[in-house]
């Protein structure tokens, strides 16, 4: 239900970048919390297969388990809220706890149909840490005057890093899944403002 | 051992194991055996339990700070069996750690322990088809929850796929004791019935979640086989241990599980 709704983001998306550019993009980056923005963003281009879809999670502040919300990295499959996906857990099954700089990704567990694209291997899930999430706040700010939320930037590190790896007629289309504003307070203590 | 309960007032008793302690738990299980309870539940910790109760919740956040283990409640299980041979034993667990143990391990090794019956609060008979398997070829007794919301389907299936006994909750949410029990408890029990045949024949029908106090118990018994107490025992245990030391919880869950069976006369109002 929540990618029924939510796949109207790749609808609008796949519209204006073929008015606008003519062709599919590269890749479409998103970052995944519960999955919902990401799954939104990849749904029309899962048939389009020369489309990479990335979905980035939180590396957090470490890779040690509750340092972070990296779940294909660090987690097993398990059922948590009677879901079967991956989850962060320890080897008696207990739910690990999670970090992020963004309390949007802060969870132990993936929506389920990104586990299915993770294993068949259409999507593929990297993962960005809290330092890069806020260097891309600062970056996409002072360069596009965009605020992006804490969660939505990590995408955006994502895309800084893969940019520069690419042929400059390639086309990444990051979802920016929310605005900054609800950050300032973590933003102003996390980047001493 | 077959789960076998005495018509007129056949109880369930539900333990988090490892609250306060192991050795406490295995005294509370036998003691609660000796008062009278047919089947005792025993609660694998889990780190989030979403049916259950504030009660219960602080419960297993305690048990699992301890370190308790799956493992752990197995070795339980085969120490409980050891002293009472008759008693009905349930793994009372949510799903994910007994995925994690392996399904086929665990199966064998709850066997091994003499355990009858697993109860995998999140397990929903549409998705059991590998769950079911494992289960039968150990021959241990799958039980599944039926909620005054479950359609006649859904019903039909849990009714179809349990042994030993049906779970039915008596109202929708979580795990807690309440005041009075709702008239869905009767209304979903007779529902069942349809499947599980009479009371008193056919599969029984236990009767779960707010069981409280005696006449909880005694109403419960005019439509069901048996009732399920947790929340109030945990909340005993919780109580008596804090207040007098977890070595008296023992006599204290006993003689709350001895005041459930009211006399019959204090019943005929
Ligand atoms: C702005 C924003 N983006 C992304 C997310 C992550 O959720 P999801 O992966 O379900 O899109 C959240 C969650 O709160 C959010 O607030």
């Amino acid at each position: 239900m929540v990618r029924d709704f939510q796949r109207i983001i790749s609808i609008e998306m796949k519209q204006q970048i073929l008015e606008k550019e003519g062709r599919l993009p590269s890749a479409v980056i998103a970052c995944v919390g519960g999955g919902s923005n990401a799954i939104g963003a990849f749904y029309e281009f899962i048939q389009d297969r020369q489309v990479r879809l990335i979905g980035v999670e939180a590396g957090g502040r470490g890779t040690e388990l509750g340092e972070h919300a990296a779940r294909f990295k660090g987690g097993a499959p398990g059922v948590l809220q009677g879901t079967f996906s991956y989850v962060l857990q320890d080897a008696d099954g207990q739910i690990a706890l999670t970090h992020s700089v963004s309390a949007g990704l802060d969870y132990a567990s993936i929506g389920p149909e990104h586990a299915a694209l993770h294993d068949s291997g259409r999507a593929e899930y990297v993962s960005q840490d809290d330092a890069a999430a806020l260097g891309a706040v600062v970056k996409l700010a002072r360069t596009e005057g965009i605020l992006p939320a804490l969660e939505s930037a990590h995408a955006v590190a994502e895309a800084l890093r893969l940019a520069p790896t690419l042929p400059a007629r390639e086309i990444l289309v990051v979802n920016l899944s929310g605005r900054g504003d609800k950050d300032m307070g973590i933003l102003a203590r996390e980047l001493k403002l | 051992m077959p789960i076998r309960f005495d018509p007129k007032h056949g109880l369930i008793v539900y333990l988090t194991v490892g609250d306060p302690s192991l050795d406490a738990t295995r005294a509370i299980a036998l003691a609660a055996i000796d008062a009278g309870a047919a089947v005792i539940e025993l609660g694998v910790p889990f780190s989030d339990p979403l049916a259950d109760g504030p009660v219960i919740q602080r419960a297993m956040e305690r048990a699992v700070a301890r370190g308790v283990r799956l493992a752990d409640v197995l070795q339980m299980a085969r120490e409980i069996r050891a002293e009472r041979p008759a008693a009905g034993l349930v793994i009372f667990s949510y799903l994910n750690p007994i995925l994690r143990y392996g399904l086929k391990r665990f199966a064998d090794d709850a066997a091994a322990a003499g355990v009858d019956g697993v109860l995998a609060t999140d397990m929903i008979v549409e998705e059991a088809g590998e769950y079911l398997a494992e289960l039968a070829r150990a021959g241990l007794a799958p039980i599944f929850l039926a909620a005054p919301t479950s359609p006649d389907d859904r019903l039909e299936a849990i009714a179809t796929h349990s042994k030993g006994f049906v779970y039915a909750i008596s109202r929708t949410g979580i795990t807690g004791t309440q005041q009075t029990l709702t008239s869905n408890a009767a209304a979903l029990v007779a529902r069942i019935r349809r499947w599980t045949g009479p009371q008193g024949q056919g599969l029984p029908v236990a009767v779960g979640f707010g069981i409280s106090n005696a006449e909880h118990v005694a109403q419960v018994a005019e439509f069901a086989d048996a009732a399920v107490v947790g929340s109030a025992i945990v909340e005993l245990i919780e109580r008596a241990t804090s207040q007098n030391g977890a070595e008296t919880a023992p006599a204290a869950v006993a003689r709350f599980i001895k005041g459930l069976r009211l006399p019959q006369a204090a019943l005929a109002r």
